[in-house]
């Protein structure tokens, strides 16, 4: 079986994704997990863009690229300190998306297995290219800071729009915006990623960033 | 003065210029900077890019107006285009090129998707493009150059934009990755297949990759195209330094790969990103002294989908009948009722029994056909990946369904009458397409091989008119049944023999036709259908769910060599009990064993085949109604509970609901006629903006099984509809999703509407950002946290007793 897509995924993730707040699924389910796994794992073709960029501070909440000016409390207290970012760009492709509509008229069941795993699959893959990041700057002497993404906090979803044009995210990878700045394919991740001189680990990342991680369904249960 | 650019291209090398982004980054365009826009601000930089590629010896150039569109530039698109186009046209007299260099309107994608899997509508990305293309025609460019494409759809979309607006010659490039597929998943083929039913005047690829990795999918495409190849690839693959993108071919290097690439019959040369006037300058001084090698490919009839190009002529192909309503009630009031899901799953257990391409006759007196044929197309193609048949007499239907179609189709059909190749030709020559050509004229059928072959030979020769080669002609040798005229199979399978032998031709029979009026009827068709393949059938229109036409076909290639190692029969049949063999069921997939469970039980655990075959043994001894009642609901509701409290999941609530829906459907068909007490409509929508919708599905799955009439009005649904469906329809309760807090906007806006105009309408909202507050700020009368919290309030509301 081909597999195009080599990269670990959590299963526990997928469980979350899913509702079950850290239990385990009954045998017919995992089965069928297995098997839409299978299916978009021979089927999903992951691809990612990414670009540095030295940035220029304004003030404390906003700074300077190329030009174009980045506004946010949050995205600058994430990289406080930075003098060099990285736009990045991932997604996996339509595939996912072609499977969960399919799904939805053949087996509605199916659909949301699709949408769980692919979500814990876009996951995966934005941790593994985060880590070539991550070499390829420490090849530099340099550390990075957590992903953060358009949405996050009082990060504009509008910086979608920036994000692509300097990425030319879809010519190169396929990412496109709707009007209302939904990313399609829809297992897609943006993201801003601080680029640090010093091993200063930061803050926040994941749940703890948001804000409404009292009331989630899907909050990771450390 | 220029020679005509279709007349050059066809003796002589044409050479397209290299990368323009490039050089403008070196020029000092910043990452977030529009590039067009350097036509206005920094017009000697872009005359002086165009001036370098017209002295390295380009002979087409492009205008810099690769992204200019009224998305990008919604106040000063003419200008932005014009600027462009004049500096071209100024560089190339500066260049001493007048008389043998073409300017070229450069068009790339409009950087959105299209519907349905994104939100841009395939007709106003026509517009789009046109809008465009109108510009550059008046500003005097020679021809049209779409690149850079990775979508077939908007490719398409494209290419008509341009035939509707010029006579100019089309180019058009996409690209592939190195696995040779576009990021939408065209491969080489279907693309090709698409394109050149387009009629677009040369094909090719550009950007993505280096001519490296590019040798193979130009080997490809070089062994199927019959029309000119075009090949402009990036100058290596991009790499990261220091925060650049760097491309690390060098121009003589560059040229060698050319050079080779030449030689496998590409005569229209270039580059992309990175490449630069010394590549374009390297490949034309190693090309050019080379002859060009022009490609001889014989035309080949395809048909494709957005991902796969199918031969015809080669194995014997089954096209799946069943989406058709003649003669089936349920399929006529889905077309009635609009209920596309139930259309589309009849394409799926298609596609899944074995059909290679799907047909689709929506026709019925009073629907309006044409939009319903746009509708179902473009609703099964996103879904399945087979090519279609697209079957109807209505030529404004056929029009429809060929427009909207994401590749070359199949026509279901024509005929000798000149009315009918009056009608049909244009459209095959204007959306490209292989057509099914029903042997008989205005003199009726006839009743001999001759005079269908005679009828067959007329239509070709019409065709031909049209530049439709006789390959994409498909004769309906016409099956009529043996119980009226039983010498008719003969004269069937000689007209078949015959388009094989005589006219080397394809033929396709709608199969089962032949055994009207006689018992058992699958025993004839199947033999008759062996006999016809025998005989050179192409394509069988039948029922790929009806096993014995299954076994003929898979019988069939093991017996002809034409099933390697007899491995699909093998795959097929090799675990299928004795029993279920004699018995002539259906092959795979029901061979389940174990012990049987009870109808409440296979709903619990959320067993589908096991609920139908429980309901089916209790409805010999039991009361319809009593079993949804005193059984189905009240195995819904320990679930639903269950899925409450939290001791089972979405994923097992979803199966019962699915176990629950296949018993239904079986109860369903044994009270047919009897009418279903409904306990009232309830309206669904993914509200405007938003078009993930498998929340809205999930609910839609639980209300219907709760016995609620559900309207579904689908994704990105504009408040007016929503509001204007539950005025006309009177309907209580709306259920409203969204995703996105920019599209929770929406939802307040229908909310605020309906308040307006259908006072008193309840309003339940849901969605990944929803809230409480958040719904109470909006004026929503509920929040449902789940699925299961929209089934209790919609019961709440219309069946306050129930509760």
């Amino acid at each position: 079986m081909s597999n195009a897509f080599p990269y670990e995924i959590s299963e526990h993730e997928i469980y979350r994704y899913l509702g079950y707040r850290g239990q385990i699924p009954d045998q017919v389910v995992l089965e069928r997990i297995r098997v839409c796994l299978r299916q978009l794992q021979e089927q999903v073709h992951p691809q990612a863009i990414w670009k540095y960029y030295d940035i220029q501070w304004i003030d404390t909440a906003s700074f300077n690229v190329e030009g174009s000016v980045i506004h946010s409390r949050q995205l600058s207290k994430n990289i406080n300190g930075c003098k060099e970012i990285c736009l990045f760009a991932a997604t996996l492709g339509p595939e996912p998306d072609r499977l969960i509509q399919k799904a939805e008229i053949s087996a509605i069941s199916d659909a949301v297995l699709f949408q769980a795993i692919s979500a814990a699959m876009i996951e995966s893959y934005c941790n593994a290219m985060n880590q070539r990041i991550r070499e390829e700057m420490s090849a530099q002497g340099k550390y990075l800071r957590p992903r953060f993404s358009p949405g996050y906090g009082d990060f504009a979803l509008d910086y979608q729009r920036m994000i692509g044009q300097f990425l030319q995210m879809s010519k190169t990878i396929g990412i496109t915006l709707t009007d209302s700045l939904l990313m399609m394919p829809s297992k897609s991740v943006t993201a801003v990623i601080g680029i640090s001189e010093e091993n200063n680990q930061c803050t926040m990342e994941g749940c703890e960033v948001c804000n409404r991680s009292d009331s989630c369904l899907y909050q990771r249960i450390k | 003065m220029r020679k005509d650019l279709r007349q050059r291209m066809k003796e002589d090398w044409i050479f397209c210029d290299g990368g323009f982004g490039t050089l403008l980054q070196a020029k000092g365009l910043k990452g977030g900077e529009l590039p067009e826009t350097w036509n206005l601000t920094h017009p000697d930089d872009i005359r002086d890019i165009y001036c370098r590629y017209l002295q390295a010896g380009s002979t087409i150039f492009n205008a810099n107006t690769f992204g200019a569109n009224r998305l990008k530039y919604p106040d000063n698109l003419e200008e932005i285009v014009n600027s462009g186009v004049s500096l071209a046209l100024e560089a190339r007299v500066s260049c001493g090129r007048e008389d043998d260099a073409y300017v070229a309107l450069d068009l790339g994608p409009t950087g959105k998707l299209l519907e349905p899997l994104g939100d841009l509508p395939f007709e106003e990305a026509v517009s789009i493009f046109k809008e465009v293309i109108s510009i550059g025609v008046n500003a005097g460019v020679d021809l049209i150059f779409i690149e850079t494409m990775s979508d077939s759809y908007e490719a398409k979309a494209a290419v008509l934009a341009a035939k509707e607006t010029c006579d100019l010659p089309i180019f058009i490039t996409t690209i592939f990755d190195e696995k040779g597929k576009l990021l939408t998943g065209g491969t080489v083929a279907s693309t090709v297949t698409m394109l050149e039913g387009l009629r677009v005047d040369a094909l090719g690829v550009n950007c993505g990759l280096g001519p490296a990795q590019m040798l193979p999918i130009i080997k490809e495409l070089t062994s199927i195209a019959t029309i000119p190849v075009i090949v402009n690839p990036n100058a290596g693959l991009p790499r990261n330094e220091n925060g650049a993108t760097v491309f690390d071919v060098g121009p003589e290097e560059f040229a060698a790969y050319m050079e080779e690439i030449a030689d496998l019959g590409v005569h229209i040369l270039g580059g992309c990103c990175g490449t630069t006037p010394e590549h374009i300058q390297a490949l034309i001084q190693h090309v050019k002294p080379h002859n060009i090698v022009n490609l001889d490919n014989s035309y080949v009839c395809r048909i494709s989908s957005y991902c796969e190009a199918l031969t015809i002529g080669e194995s014997p192909l089954i096209i799946g009948e069943r989406i058709n309503p003649t003669g089936k009630k349920i399929f006529k009031q889905a077309l009635r009722d609009q209920n596309y899901e139930y259309i589309l799953s009849e394409g799926l257990r298609q596609e899944e029994s074995g059909a290679h391409i799907l047909d689709v006759n929506v026709g019925l007196p009073e629907i309006d056909e044409p939009s319903m044929m746009e509708e179902v197309v473009t609703r099964l193609q996103s879904i399945t990946s087979l090519p279609l048949q697209i079957d109807t007499t209505d030529a404004e239907a056929l029009e429809r369904g060929l427009r909207y179609y994401n590749g070359k189709a199949l026509i279901n059909s024509v005929n000798g009458k000149q009315e009918s190749m009056d009608t049909v030709f244009p459209l095959v020559q204007k959306y490209g397409g292989a057509v099914v050509a029903l042997a008989l004229d205005e003199d009726g059928i006839p009743e001999t091989s001759d005079g269908r072959i005679a009828i067959a030979k007329k239509i070709y020769q019409e065709a031909a008119k049209y530049g439709i080669p006789a390959e994409d002609i498909i004769v309906d040798g016409l099956a009529m049944t043996i119980s009226s005229d039983t010498n008719s199979a003969n004269v069937t399978l000689d007209t078949i023999r015959r388009i094989r032998d005589e006219l080397h031709g394809h033929s396709i029979l709608g199969v089962s036709n032949i055994s009207f009026g006689l018992p058992h009827r699958e025993i004839i068709n199947s033999f008759f259908y062996t006999m016809a393949m025998q005989n050179g059938l192409s394509l069988a229109i039948i029922n790929p769910g009806n096993e014995p036409m299954m076994r003929a076909y898979y019988s069939f290639l093991a017996l002809t060599n034409q099933d390697p190692q007899c491995g699909s029969y093998i795959n097929r049949y090799a675990d299928v009990p004795a029993d279920q063999i004699s018995s002539g069921n259906s092959g795979k997939s029901t061979a389940t064993t174990g012990a049987q469970l009870s109808l409440t039980d296979s709903i619990i655990k959320g067993m589908q085949e096991s609920a139908v075959c429980a309901v089916t043994e209790e409805l010999k001894t039991q009361d319809p109604l009593v079993l949804i009642n005193d059984v189905m609901i009240p195995a819904l509701d320990v679930v639903g509970k269950g899925f409450e409290k939290g001791t089972m999941f979405l994923p097992q609530l979803l199966m019962s609901a699915e176990a629950a829906k296949a018993a239904f459907e079986v109860i369903k068909q044994s009270m047919s006629g009897q009418k279903q007490e409904s306990k009232g409509k309830v309206i669904l929508a993914t509200v405007k903006g938003d078009i993930h919708d498998i929340g809205k599905n999930i609910v839609k799955v639980l209300l219907d099984n709760y016995g609620f009439d559900v309207i579904d009005l689908g994704k990105d649904v504009p408040p007016e509809v929503i509001v204007d469906t539950a005025i006309e329809q009177n309907v209580e309760v709306v259920g409203l999703s969204a995703l996105m807090t920019t599209t929770v906007v929406s939802m307040e806006e229908t909310i605020a509407l309906l308040k307006v105009k259908k006072p008193g309408t309840k309003t339940v909202v849901g969605g990944a950002v929803m809230t409480q507050e958040y719904a109470d700020s909006i004026g929503a009368d509920c929040y449902a946290k789940d699925a299961m919290a929209t089934v209790k309030y919609a019961n709440s509301i219309l069946c306050p007793d129930s509760v």
